[in-house]
């Protein structure tokens, strides 16, 4: 047993591990980041590739029990999700940080404070708008919008452009990974976290496997400050494997995806993903584009119908878009002794249901304006759609037993508040009855965004470390 | 990977290339060997009984390939959810591996 010690044990590379490694380094302290998956060259795979998803993800897929089930992803590798999204950024909602702070008794939590290390991340992730015209894939759903009279924006992205308009995304392994290492840090990848280690009611370090090269080795590593940041998934069943309850999986929520793929007169592109959003329904439906390889394309396309061949061999003018919900449903996240995964459940209501047959609708009445010829929603045995009229067929279509869901977005299992009996953590993170056990990622937002939740984790990740440093 | 998994794999893919062929099935069981835990048990035991009841139904005779496909064409158009969600699963595991690793036909 290899035995390492440091001032501030990180578990997790993501949005929420990165900032606190980064920003707790950078202010002298000595920390080290474990992260289960390995440190891969992010210029190694193409976006949304097979190579990637083997590479990258956690499982291909998961799914959250439930009826339906919803099946989700997860990042694996040093930079966690921001490694494999779309990259799209967007600040957390004032009306939601004040509605959040009431109703969770959050303190000092606010659009103001939030919004000022807001800037900070931005800054340090180059979060920018597209030079230039936006791609077809996304004008297309701009289109639609505009001929029906909805409001679009351009989300801006974690893309940093050359001067020919080149954009790379921003992943940790780009920008805070490394520069928390030039501060100081340790990165220790393929290093998976048994359990945080405890005494006298404090946390001490954790209980590590490290695998490398096909040797497996156990590590403790013995720390002042231990920061959970694994993620909505991982870091309840973290603490779960620790011993830690109380409230912790409780409250799971996600951002639940219909999609329909439309086929197009023209040919689309198929490298990126849209950063146009209808924001029309918002902010519980919101409308958007999703990754549309070939591989994407296919899968897209037989969740609706087995006769899909036609339109996949003419797989370059079809693309693939997304009506996402906020719902009033919820889940849960069980760490259960001797499984490695942790059990998932999640629970819609039938005003979710109604609310996403509502996004296929308005995702298909905007494609249609927008000029597709055939829509194939992921429902399954949901009629193929060729004109408006043919919509209304869809709204009886989106039943527990036939709609298809997934999503990327994850938050919410170890909420943060002063309500002690509805919050895992303070306002601040610090895990109730556990001293020195933080957590510090997208399980502490008391609800999900309905936008991309990068920004928001990384905001809060940054207010909270600086918390931690004026305490010491 | 299951026998009958990889029976159901190998009827699924379309590509004649070998190779292809191969690394499809190699994706599969990376896939299915990356599940948690609950959801891969599940899936165990559906593909033994599924398994059996493809045997009993001579199936799954080396003379006849076509008729686990056929098989698997009935299941996925059935009313019972646990039968359908089993073919697509294999079915978009495949699809996406074949799309990814098969060149596109030129159009």
């Amino acid at each position: 047993m290899t035995t390492i010690d440091t001032d501030v044990l990180v578990i997790g590379s993501g949005a929420g591990g990165a900032v606190t490694a980064f920003l707790l380094a950078q202010g002298g302290r000595d920390v080290t980041v474990v992260e289960e998956g390995p440190w891969i060259d992010p210029d190694a795979m193409e976006p949304f590739s097979l190579e990637e998803m083997v590479a990258k993800y956690r499982h291909r897929p998961a799914a959250a029990l439930g009826s339906p089930t919803i099946a989700y992803a997860e990042g694996r590798c040093v930079g966690g999700s921001t490694e494999i999204n779309s990259g799209l950024y967007h600040r957390l909602p004032g009306y939601l940080a004040e509605a959040w702070r009431d109703e969770f008794d959050i303190d000092e939590f606010g659009p103001d404070a939030l919004d000022a290390y807001a800037k900070r991340i931005e800054a340090e992730l180059a979060v920018s708008r597209l030079p230039g015209a936006p791609p077809p894939s996304s004008a297309l759903l701009e289109r639609g919008a505009t001929k029906l009279g909805w409001r679009a924006v351009e989300f801006a992205r974690v893309f940093r452009y050359d001067t020919a308009g080149r954009g790379v995304k921003q992943t940790m392994t780009r920008t805070l990974v490394p520069r928390a290492v030039d501060a100081g840090a340790t990165v220790v990848p393929n290093c998976r976290v048994l359990r945080v280690l405890r005494r006298d009611g404090r946390a001490i370090g954790a209980r590590c496997r490290r695998t490398e090269d096909g040797r497996v080795e156990d590590l403790d590593i013995r720390a002042d400050h231990v920061f959970v940041c694994g993620g909505a998934i991982q870091t309840p069943a973290i603490l779960h494997r620790s011993g830690v309850r109380g409230r912790v999986g409780a409250g799971l929520k996600v951002h639940p995806m219909i999609k329909i793929a439309a086929r197009f007169p023209h040919p689309v592109d198929h490298g990126g993903v849209p950063m146009q959003v209808i924001t029309e329904f918002g902010p519980n439906l919101s409308i958007g584009g999703s990754a549309s390889r070939r591989g994407q394309v296919a899968m897209a396309l037989a969740e609706s119908s087995p006769d899909f061949e036609e339109a996949l061999a003419d797989w370059e003018h079809v693309s693939v878009y997304y009506a996402a919900i906020r719902t009033e449903g919820a889940g849960r996240v069980i760490g259960v002794p001797g499984l490695r995964a942790p059990v998932v459940t999640y629970r819609l209501t039938e005003a979710d249901l109604s609310r996403l047959a509502r996004g296929l609708v308005h995702l298909g009445e905007a494609l249609l304006a927008a000029g597709a010829t055939e829509l194939y929603p992921s429902v399954r045995g949901g009629p193929v759609v060729r004109r408006p009229e043919g919509l209304v067929d869809w709204w009886s279509s989106v039943t527990r037993s036939r709609a298809n869901l997934m999503t990327v977005h994850l938050t919410s299992t170890v909420r943060m508040g002063q309500a002690r009996s509805r919050t895992g953590t303070d306002s601040f993170g610090r895990v109730w009855g556990v001293r020195n056990l933080r957590v510090n990622d997208a399980s502490l937002l008391p609800d999900a965004p309905g936008v991309n939740p990068q920004g928001a984790i990384m905001a809060l990740a940054a207010r909270n470390c600086e918390q931690f440093l004026s305490e010491a | 990977m299951l026998r009958f998994e990889r029976e159901v794999v190998r009827s699924l893919v379309t590509s004649p290339d070998a190779h292809v062929r191969a690394e499809v099935e190699h994706y599969v069981d990376g896939a299915l060997r990356a599940m948690p835990e609950y959801l891969r048990g599940g899936l165990v035991a559906e593909s033994v009984t599924l398994g059996a009841w493809a045997g009993i139904r001579g199936a799954r005779k080396p003379t006849e390939p076509e008729a686990l496909a056929r098989l698997l064409g009935a299941w996925e158009e059935s009313p019972l959810g646990v039968l359908c969600m089993y073919v697509r699963l294999f079915r978009s595991l495949v699809l996406f591996a074949e799309c990814e690793l098969a060149p596109a036909p030129a159009s």
